[in-house]
């Protein structure tokens, strides 16, 4: 409903006086969130654009406009830092989510031979920290650790080191495979067991196979929930950090080997902040784009008064 | 129908793939350090599991307990405190027609996927200014709004039928009485589910504790052990794995516990 609506509505002096007094009432429920969202999240942002407009020195700051931005743009080890993220985006992610696909009609098919229990286990990686993930998967890989390392020696590549600069991106691909694809399947599955029935009884009857059924009538219903779950991964994949930090720990690895490290190194490392608070927002810019899509789904449902969105 | 061998075989390649580090976790928690470094897939024998819980339950006088401490703390009080703030938001939404509603809607749900790397920062130099720099409540406070929280329990209230609403309020209850006496009854299973969401994500969240947090005594444990050393500097490997062990105990026993709060809602959507 527009505005424009709801005034029509209510005309009287009358009608605007209770809608008056539920404001009052709706503020003071909405209060203490409000206060909260205001200083916690509104207020950094905020102080981040004012911020990434200064230049600084040590403790001294002064404005410099769009400098930052332009220094930014020009900054090398900015445009690298995007290299994990594009390979998580353009290898990792689809990949992930054409195997949680085949994956959620996997558990179609063994529904009745016990599908639950594999549900749950694939499910489990999702529902860790990923400082743990990063921590036990960096020394499965570490040379010194690694239950690989003895099957590497017998074939002959005792000289090869498994933890290497490019072996890194094999590896996080490994990781986040690891420990999303469970929780991505189990989605897919969920929107996939309320497609009704009728449409795969009558494919049944006309001879067609599982596989037929799934990618030709069952997919179609699925093209949502998929979408949904990409732009999630996508903004995912451009703020990994926890997983490279705990593998940076065992291997060197540049400060800027991702956005979110690039950012809390220019920060912490470098004392940068202003820049680091452009970067930032450059960051939350970025993920803002991504998920205009989620926004717009999710502000068309609740206005409608239709069920919640996905994850 | 028959059991489906081949579906079967390529959901048990899987599932080693997925339990795999688990089993290494497991293991690992046995060994000291020079039995890692034989690499083998079997317990540590002699088996040293005792000898690691004992070592990480008197490391530097049970800084893991406070740890531990630290972590219900934040995840637990933060998703409290979370959850009821965005229930009384969601019921503002749900019971009243008011000024700015839309806008406002908008502007929590833009800023529902504002990324920590980008808030952190300037929370740092909030915190730093308010003196609350390593303290627990600069992990507490961003802790308590979970905004993405607001957005499902607009939609969890608005499942309350609208009856409830009016019935009640013939009878003379005021908005507050609704609120607590019928409305929230309502709203628990989805409060269970939403409850155990953020507690995960706020046990989980190591990126705000490990830029406004210096001082060991107030880590979470997800913090903490990354600072396991040896007196000289060094990481202990034993340890931090054990300490990894005990990490994800609480949330696999949560998740073990509560599994169908898990599912419903959040990830059905239809």
């Amino acid at each position: 409903m527009t505005e424009e609506m709801i005034m029509d509505k209510m005309p009287t002096k009358k009608r605007m006086s209770k809608k008056t007094l539920d404001s009052i009432k709706a503020y003071l429920f909405l209060a203490p969130f409000l206060l909260l969202f205001a200083t916690m999240v509104i207020y950094p942002i905020a102080l981040s654009a004012k911020l990434s407009l200064y230049g600084q020195r040590g403790a001294r700051m002064w404005y410099i406009g769009l400098q930052n931005f332009v220094t930014l743009f020009q900054d090398p080890k900015f445009w690298e830092s995007f290299r994990i993220p594009l390979f998580l985006l353009t290898v990792q992610v689809p990949l992930m989510l054409f195997l949680a696909l085949l994956i959620a009609f996997l558990y179609e098919k063994m529904e009745k031979h016990g599908g639950g229990i594999y549900r749950f286990i694939y499910y489990l990686p999702y529902t860790i920290p990923g400082i743990v993930t990063g921590i036990v998967w960096s020394y499965i890989f570490s040379d010194s650790m690694s239950p690989f390392r003895p099957v590497l020696d017998l074939l002959g590549f005792s000289g090869t080191k498994i933890l290497t600069r490019p072996n890194l991106q094999l590896i996080l691909l490994l990781i986040t495979l690891w420990a999303f694809t469970g929780y991505t399947a189990f989605v897919i599955y969920s929107s996939l067991i309320a497609i009704p029935k009728a449409y795969s009884e009558q494919a049944q009857l006309d001879g067609a196979t599982f596989w037929q059924i799934a990618f030709k009538i069952k997919m179609p219903f699925l093209r949502d929930v998929c979408l949904t779950l990409f732009i999630f991964n996508a903004i995912g994949a451009i703020q990994v950090f926890n997983e490279p930090w705990m593998l940076g720990k065992l291997i060197v690895l540049p400060s800027n080997y991702t956005p979110a490290m690039y950012i809390y190194n220019s920060a912490f490392a470098q004392g940068r902040f202003t820049y680091a608070a452009a970067l930032g927002l450059i960051l939350a810019l970025l993920t803002f784009s991504f998920s205009l899509y989620i926004l717009h789904r999710a502000t068309k449902q609740m206005l409608t008064g239709e069920s919640q969105l996905l994850p | 129908m028959r059991k489906p061998i081949l579906t079967t075989f390529i959901m048990l390649l899987l599932a080693v793939y997925f339990i795999f580090p688990f089993y290494w976790l497991a293991i690992g928690t046995t060994k000291n350090v020079s039995q890692l470094f034989q690499k083998s897939l079997l317990p540590g024998v002699p088996n040293n599991f005792l000898e690691n819980v004992r070592a990480i339950f008197t490391y530097q006088n049970g800084l893991f307990f406070q740890w531990l401490a630290n972590s219900f703390l934040y995840a637990g009080l933060g998703a409290l405190i979370a959850i009821f703030l965005a229930c009384m938001a969601g019921y503002a939404f749900r019971r009243y027609d008011f000024y700015g509603k839309k806008l406002l809607f908008l502007l929590i749900l833009g800023f529902a996927m504002v990324p920590v790397f980008a808030t952190t920062l300037p929370l740092f130099m909030l915190f730093r200014d308010l003196k609350l720099l390593n303290t627990r409540l600069a992990v507490l406070l961003p802790s308590f709004v979970h905004v993405f929280s607001v957005y499902l329990m607009i939609a969890y209230w608005n499942q309350v039928p609208e009856e409830i609403f009016n019935a009640a309020q013939i009878d003379g209850a005021n908005d507050l009485l609704i609120f607590f006496k019928i409305g929230l009854p309502n709203l628990i299973p989805g409060s269970i589910t939403l409850f155990l969401l953020v507690f995960v994500g706020i046990w989980n969240n190591f990126f705000l504790p490990l830029v406004v947090i210096n001082s060991r005594a107030r880590m979470p444990l997800v913090l903490g052990i990354t600072t396991i050393t040896d007196p000289q500097g060094f990481p202990v490997y034993n340890l931090t794995l054990t300490s990894s062990f005990f990490t994800i105990l609480p949330l696999l026993i949560l998740f073990v516990l509560l599994q169908k709060h898990f599912k419903p809602q959040l990830y059905t959507g239809r």
